[in-house]
């Protein structure tokens, strides 16, 4: 019997001008009848590139050199995807493989309404009647499991949560009933508690229909719970492959092990985060790590009920939702919601939360980025809230943000020797621009980086470099408060471990005070002294990181930590 | 939505309020235009009831208001004015009567003709080479900006470019000299179009008009070449962004053809800068194209104009003025409809 699908000495190479950048160096593979393959590695590794292969769908400058995707849908015969016409292969995709991809926010079409875009699909690939049509896509909203389909049919996708637009999405994979469902990345950009439900339902669909599903993941622990097998991708070439329990008890590959080991979810604050470079250096004597980690027993954490450096009272952050035609606010949005908490001297305070919550606002507000609608922030003893303009000038020296995403948090026209040096001038710390020079590069250094660095622009550098970057940057004014806005989650997981060890190196030597704030719980907990968790913009409970972790009282922080994929194989 | 047309009505009468305020002392806040209606000869008392009659005897701010009473549909005027005036609409009350009429733009000092009638004369012309021109440039323009995006790089693409780079550093009077010649005298026994013409004539014998559209052909087609390469251009460029799209890439997922992934899904998302240019310029071309329509020999708007700023006959710039104020304002709220029904993400309110 021929398997589902089976991908022999497959070579993709992207042409630009003047380059040819190999993305896939001769992978071969092969998925069964209801199986779930997972394919594992970080950004750049090729993961993605496979997938999108199976059905064609890379940009023009992708150029298959080599290799055969033999598809087989009847278990007798097979036939060869690159060799079809597009015609031929517009037929198969949606049909028989069907895809569902990373972001749902761009993955669906905003200017036409979610029921219609299915129907679409349904209409292309069966010669049946609108109305019938729209019964399909009814019957499959309710076997997504979204609330009142009849209305989400009609809505458009900024109407719905991402977690809806992923259902839309699987809805419309699964309409025409595929005998592959190839799964980019779905439930990256959610929610933990949501993505917990659209695996749930992947793999229940999958149950039924006895499809083959391919699932590409950079997160470790989701391997562990969706897949059967298991293929691991490192720089366009797959560097191990088996079944997932094997895999996880007894990775062979230094790469493997590496990402197995830098997920900060196995590791106890002050311990170092390992690294990728730990591994693939001393590939030959792996020992040396495991010896590490054994003898690298927890220190205590720190015990921080000092000074107090930061203190909110009863902060509210409103924006208006609904306006009279006067423009006179009716109802409000309460992102934050009458927050109170404290933030001692030198220790670092984890935020988490799911999307929505009022982290991101809170963090903002604290630097007075957006206006508090009532409320006090103290900090130091003086009231942020009460300072004009001008005076919150001199405090911002003072209080740092490292935003989200290293991508755009950039200029991409200014080199970043210049935009590291940028605050200094502001704040007239250094005046003379030889001396900025060397403050700049001291930074650059300080971070990794060195004094070739100074005179690049953002584009030259990786998404971990970015990050380091800006962190130089915000370090610049010596701040004593960093605010650090999802600073690790748009990176890849050994990348992710780098810049944690910066910021824990970094918080040593200077002694800041951080609040971290991320929807990653791991992540919080590995860096954090103590996590303080929100929820529709009210405190849910804060508490030393240890106790939230293990032993939550709050019921939401219960569902949140319950979400969180384990990784382990039972 | 009706909340919104009303919010923009609101705004806009408040633009118009200005724009009157700026025309009426651009025009009348100085100097004596007694002169100017008298002509070269007249003694003194033609003189003093030319003043009277057009209220220069009055203080500047009564002036003001009585110019505003008469230009404003909601005004109060006694029976003696509402017959001098010939004033259209409905009016209740008294000597003094209040009502809702059709705005009066005074006469024109030159052919004492009512401003309004020379306008609303000159106005359909102006309004058929206009919709013309945006025609063939919404027509022409959209889709060779998505033929140019789709095909990028390759001959259609650059020719497409090319041609309109010169479409838009062509001044319209100087293509339309050369149309006009080219297409209007050199070609015109092929083409049997004239240089010049309007869009009726008078038949010579029984004295009836009759319409004589394919006039509007050389006019609108000069007018039309400029937002043409700007529609497309601007299209080329949306397309290229929204190509890239994962939307774009799941539609093709789902098996579409490449026609319907183009015309369907990415189309109406690279929409929205073009609908800017488009109702930019359908406005400004309302507002009369003088060069075109004076090569051409069109009847619109902008030459009418021209012909009254030559001759400092300035109620009928007033007049003309404020017509395409209410046009701008009017094509605007359209745009921001358009944009909603375009974008449903667009929320107005």
């Amino acid at each position: 019997m021929e398997p589902l699908i089976s991908i022999t000495d497959l070579s993709v190479d992207f042409i630009s001008e003047n380059s040819i950048n190999p993305a896939l160096k001769n992978i071969s593979f092969e998925v069964k009848r209801g199986e779930i393959v997972a394919l594992v590695g970080e950004s750049g590794s090729g993961k993605s590139v496979t997938s999108l292969s199976v059905l064609q769908l890379l940009p023009h400058s992708a150029k298959y050199t080599s290799g055969k995707i033999l598809f087989s849908e009847n278990a007798n015969e097979s036939e060869d995807l690159l060799l079809k016409d597009p015609v031929a292969l517009a037929e198969i995709r949606g049909n028989k493989i069907a895809m569902i991809f990373q972001e749902p926010m761009t993955a669906l079409n905003p200017v036409i309404t979610c029921g219609k875009q299915v129907t679409e699909a349904v209409q292309r690939h069966q010669k049946i009647s609108y109305t019938e049509a729209k019964k399909i896509t009814l019957e499959w909203f309710r076997n997504v499991k979204l609330p009142d389909p009849a209305k989400v049919f009609n809505r458009y996708p900024h109407q719905i949560s991402g977690g809806q637009k992923q259902r839309v999405m699987i809805a419309m994979a699964m309409c025409c009933h595929p005998s592959l469902l190839i799964c980019d990345e779905p439930t990256t950009a959610l929610d933990v508690t949501v993505q917990k439900t659209i695996l749930q339902l992947i793999r229940d669909l999958q149950q039924q229909s006895g499809m083959g599903v391919i699932f590409i993941t950079h997160d470790l622990g989701l391997v562990a719970e969706i897949a059967d097998r298991a293929l691991v991708m490192y720089r366009g070439e797959i560097v191990e492959q088996g079944p997932v329990k094997e895999l996880f008890s007894h990775a062979k590959h230094p790469y493997t092990k590496a990402l197995l080991a830098c997920r900060p979810a196995n590791h106890n604050k002050p311990e170092r985060l390992p690294v990728v470079s730990d591994f693939l250096t001393i590939a030959d004597e792996p020992k040396i790590l495991i010896a590490d980690r054994s003898e690298n027993i927890p220190e205590q954490r720190i015990k921080v009920q000092g000074q107090v450096l930061l203190r909110a009272e009863n902060l509210s952050v409103w924006f208006p939702a609904k306006k009279n035609f006067f423009g006179t606010p009716l109802e409000f949005t309460k992102a934050v919601d009458n927050v109170s908490f404290e933030v001692f001297k030198e220790e670092t305070l984890g935020l988490v939360g799911e999307s929505g919550c009022g982290k991101t606002t809170l963090g903002r507000t604290l630097l007075r980025l957006i206006e508090p609608t009532s409320g006090k922030i103290f900090y130091n003893n003086t009231d942020l809230t009460q300072k004009k303009k001008e005076e919150m000038l001199s405090l911002r020296k003072e209080i740092q943000i490292v935003f989200q995403d290293p991508y755009s948090s950039l200029n991409p026209r200014l080199m970043i020797g210049p935009a590291i040096a940028e605050p200094l001038k502001v704040h007239k710390i250094i005046s003379q621009q030889k001396g900025r020079k060397e403050k700049v590069v001291g930074l650059l250094e300080k971070v990794g980086l060195n004094a070739d660095h100074f005179s690049r622009y953002p584009h030259e550098f990786s998404g971990g470099q970015r990050q380091r970057i800006v962190i130089a940057r915000a370090l610049a004014l010596s701040p004593s408060f960093l605010v650090c806005d999802e600073s690790v989650s748009a990176l890849d997981v050994s990348v992710q471990a780098q810049v944690l060890n910066l910021l824990n190196d970094l918080k040593k030597e200077y002694g800041f005070t951080i609040i971290f704030i991320s929807h990653d719980l791991s992540v919080v907990h590995y860096i954090s002294d103590r996590i303080m968790v929100m929820n529709k913009g009210k405190i849910e409970e804060t508490g030393p990181a240890e106790k939230i972790y293990s032993d939550p009282s709050s019921e939401y922080t219960k569902k949140l930590i319950a979400s969180i994929p384990k990784g382990i194989v039972a | 939505m009706l909340r919104f047309i009303l919010k923009k009505f609101l705004y806009s009468l408040l633009v118009l309020a200005g724009v009157v305020m700026l025309v009426f002392f651009l025009f009348q806040g100085f100097g004596d235009p007694s002169r100017l209606v008298m002509g070269q000869t007249g003694d003194s008392a033609t003189q003093a009831n030319i003043r009277k009659e057009l209220y220069l005897d009055q203080p500047k701010w009564k002036q003001f208001l009585y110019y505003v009473n008469d230009i404003s549909p909601v005004c109060v005027h006694s029976i003696e004015e509402i017959q001098k005036k010939k004033l259209k609409g409905f009016f209740i009350g008294g000597h003094e009567k209040f009502g809702l009429k059709i705005p009066y733009l005074r006469q024109s000092y030159q052919s004492k003709r009512e401003v309004w009638n020379i306008l609303m004369q000159a106005l359909p012309g102006t309004l058929m080479l206009a919709i013309a021109a945006m025609m063939i440039a919404v027509l022409i323009g959209i889709p060779l900006g998505v033929v140019a995006a789709v095909r990028q790089n390759s001959w259609v693409d650059t020719s497409a470019i090319f041609s309109s780079i010169i479409g838009i550093s062509a001044p319209s009077f100087f293509m339309g000299i050369i149309i006009a010649y080219v297409f209007g005298f050199v070609f015109s026994g092929w083409t049997g179009l004239h240089i010049s013409g309007n869009w009726f004539d008078i038949d010579d014998a029984t004295g009836a008009r009759r319409l004589t559209l394919q006039n509007l052909i050389l006019p609108a087609v000069t007018l039309g070449i400029r937002p043409l390469a700007i529609i497309t251009q601007l299209t080329r460029s949306a397309m290229l962004d929204v190509l890239e799209q994962d939307f774009v890439r799941t539609a093709y997922a789902k098996g579409l053809s490449k026609r319907t992934v183009i015309w369907k899904h990415a189309l109406r998302n690279a929409l929205n800068p073009v609908i800017t240019a488009v109702t930019g310029w359908f406005a400004e071309l309302l507002a009369g194209a003088f060069f075109v329509e004076y090569i051409f020999g069109w009847q619109g708007i902008g030459k009418v104009t021209v012909d009254a700023l030559e001759k400092l006959d300035y109620p009928v710039v007033m007049g003309s003025v404020l017509i395409t104020a209410s046009f701008f304002i009017l094509v605007n709220i359209l745009a921001d409809i358009l944009y909603s029904f375009v974008d449903p993400r667009v929320r107005i309110g």
